[in-house]
């Protein structure tokens, strides 16, 4: 799948810090997940057993998906510092 | 292009106006803004112009384009010019397609080009540049700086100090901090959004020709409907010179209710056999995504304030009705649109929100919202479940039925249609959709 192998064609220029902090206590009761499954950069995971989610900044397409689509004020989100995270050259 | 040094500190400075994204909206604004010998500044938060924009692929015929930048196909990094539309309805086994053709598509100005944005919107904010504006790239904005409850600046984050105007154009896209920050707008909302993700494949140029029946820098346009796994959306190819722009918009509620992912639906697109023999061979170069404004004009935003305006998709001026998709052309647009009534004020030297609301007035009195009053019920229109797997399977039955020979007597067209939707509709949603349909469209 396209997505597997998206640092391949899509370019990143990874800052240190992140830009996507989450509210893990909310996350854990969280009763969808939406953010994982709806990320098309698929940079959500959600450990069945122990019900926690975890993000990779590193891969984010920055396109606003998860920030909207929780409906548990639990992603804090903003864009990155000027010059980091994705760097489109076609597109 | 002018790169912020690697100072900590932005200088405080005074601009007649800051245009916060280097977009096609800001873009506009800024050489309309400097053409009038306006210090204004554009603030890009990539490492260059377009380094975070994408969109589907097309670069509708934009009047005030033509009027700032005659003759700009000359100069402009094009890709091909739109000769062929097609309108195709898909079941996972079958295609049914209505392509439109004509001549007229070849005559200038044409009425659309493919473009790859991070090329064009660098290509549009270097135009700008040109006539004076200066570009930041590399600076985010963060805040905003009021005084007396008016706007008088922004900060960048990571940097101290700020810098300082007597006008703030907000062109930061759909999701548009800045608006949120003035109040201008609620808080975003599923309902209001589409999903695009996007993959551009690389393939020969006679390879597309061939296989699209294009000659030159003719190009094809062709919209989906059924390809998107019952999610309420569409899918969408577009040809470039070199490669080919593939992907989908789904609405972000349709997403989140459905438990999918985007890049599965995508994928299953992908295969699809129609779509497998059009992008044999071709090689990935670029994955992308990013939210579209599909609220409609209920979802438009106030777009002034004391001291600020907003363009572009940041102001939710993007409107599909099912057959046009618009938002670039809008966006440039009310750039435009902005500048004049920020050269207005400036002249005036009166930046309240009395005065800005110009702007808004002349929005009104363009296309721009008039385009998108008359679709005001698409929006309805395309929360339709139906109209994204059911109706493209009655029509697919429908022709199979017309054209299949099977030796056993036929039936007329409007009876066997009939026999065919009730089959999978009830009278009433029948009823109901097509009453949709036609508020929206008709």
């Amino acid at each position: 799948m396209i997505v597997d192998d998206l640092p391949q064609f899509t370019q990143f220029q990874v800052d240190e810090q992140t830009h996507i902090v989450l509210d893990r206590e909310v996350c854990k009761s969280c009763d969808h997940h939406a953010c994982v499954h709806s990320c098309p950069a698929n940079c959500y995971t959600l450990n069945e057993e122990t019900n926690r989610v975890d993000v990779v900044y590193e891969n984010c397409l920055e396109c606003g998906t998860c920030q909207v689509i929780c409906d548990k004020n639990a992603i804090d989100w903003s864009y990155p510092r000027g010059g980091y995270g994705v760097c489109y050259r076609l597109t | 292009m002018l790169k912020l040094s690697e100072r900590k500190e932005v200088v405080p400075q005074n601009f007649d106006v800051i245009i916060v994204g280097a977009g096609p909206a800001g873009s506009m604004a800024a050489l309309k803004l400097a053409r009038a010998g306006l210090k204004v500044v554009v603030l890009e938060r990539g490492r260059h112009p377009g380094a975070k924009n994408i969109f589907g692929g097309l670069l509708h015929n934009t009047p005030v384009l033509n009027e700032m930048l005659p003759a700009f196909w000359e100069r402009a990094p094009l890709e091909r010019h739109v000769f062929q539309k097609v309108l195709a309805f898909m079941t996972p086994t079958s295609a049914v397609s209505l392509t439109f053709e004509t001549e007229g598509f070849d005559e200038l100005p044409r009425n659309g080009y493919t473009v790859f944005r991070p090329v064009f919107d660098n290509w549009l904010a270097g135009e700008a540049v040109k006539e004076g504006a200066q570009l930041l790239c590399n600076c985010t904005v963060e805040n905003l700086v009021k005084k007396d409850g008016q706007v008088v600046g922004v900060t960048v984050k990571g940097r101290e100090g700020g810098l300082r105007s007597n006008i703030v154009i907000a062109a930061d896209g759909v999701l548009s901090f800045l608006a949120r920050q003035a109040d201008l707008r609620q808080d975003f909302r599923v309902e209001d959004m589409g999903l695009g993700i996007k993959l551009l494949l690389g393939l020969p140029k006679e390879t597309i020709d061939e296989r699209f029946h294009l000659a030159r820098d003719e190009g094809a346009d062709i919209s989906f409907l059924g390809t998107t796994d019952a999610l309420r959306g569409g899918g969408f190819l577009y040809t470039n010179l070199e490669s080919i722009s593939i992907g989908m918009v789904v609405h972000l509620s349709s997403l989140k209710a459905s438990g999918k992912s985007p890049y599965q639906v995508l994928d299953t697109f992908l295969k699809h056999r129609h779509i497998a023999k059009l992008i044999k061979g071709a090689v990935p170069l670029e994955y992308s995504a990013h939210l579209v404004p599909e609220g409609g004009i209920a979802a438009v935003p106030q777009v002034y304030t004391g001291g600020m305006m907003v363009v572009g998709d940041a102001a939710g001026l993007c409107y599909t009705n099912g057959i046009n998709l618009e938002g670039i052309n809008l966006a440039m647009t009310s750039g435009v649109l902005a500048a004049e009534t920020a050269i207005q004020a400036i002249e005036a030297r009166d930046y309240s929100a009395a005065v800005l609301s110009l702007y808004r007035q002349k929005l009104d009195d363009s296309f721009i919202i008039k385009d998108m009053k008359t679709f005001k019920n698409a929006v309805d229109m395309m929360h339709i479940e139906r109209l994204f797997q059911t109706y493209p399977q009655i029509i697919s039955a429908i022709l199979e039925k017309i054209y299949r020979v099977e030796g056993t007597p036929r039936e007329k067209i409007m009876k066997l249609g009939r026999k065919e939707a009730l089959k999978k509709v009830k009278t009433k949603d029948l009823i109901a959709d097509s009453i949709k349909v036609g508020r929206a469209l008709l």
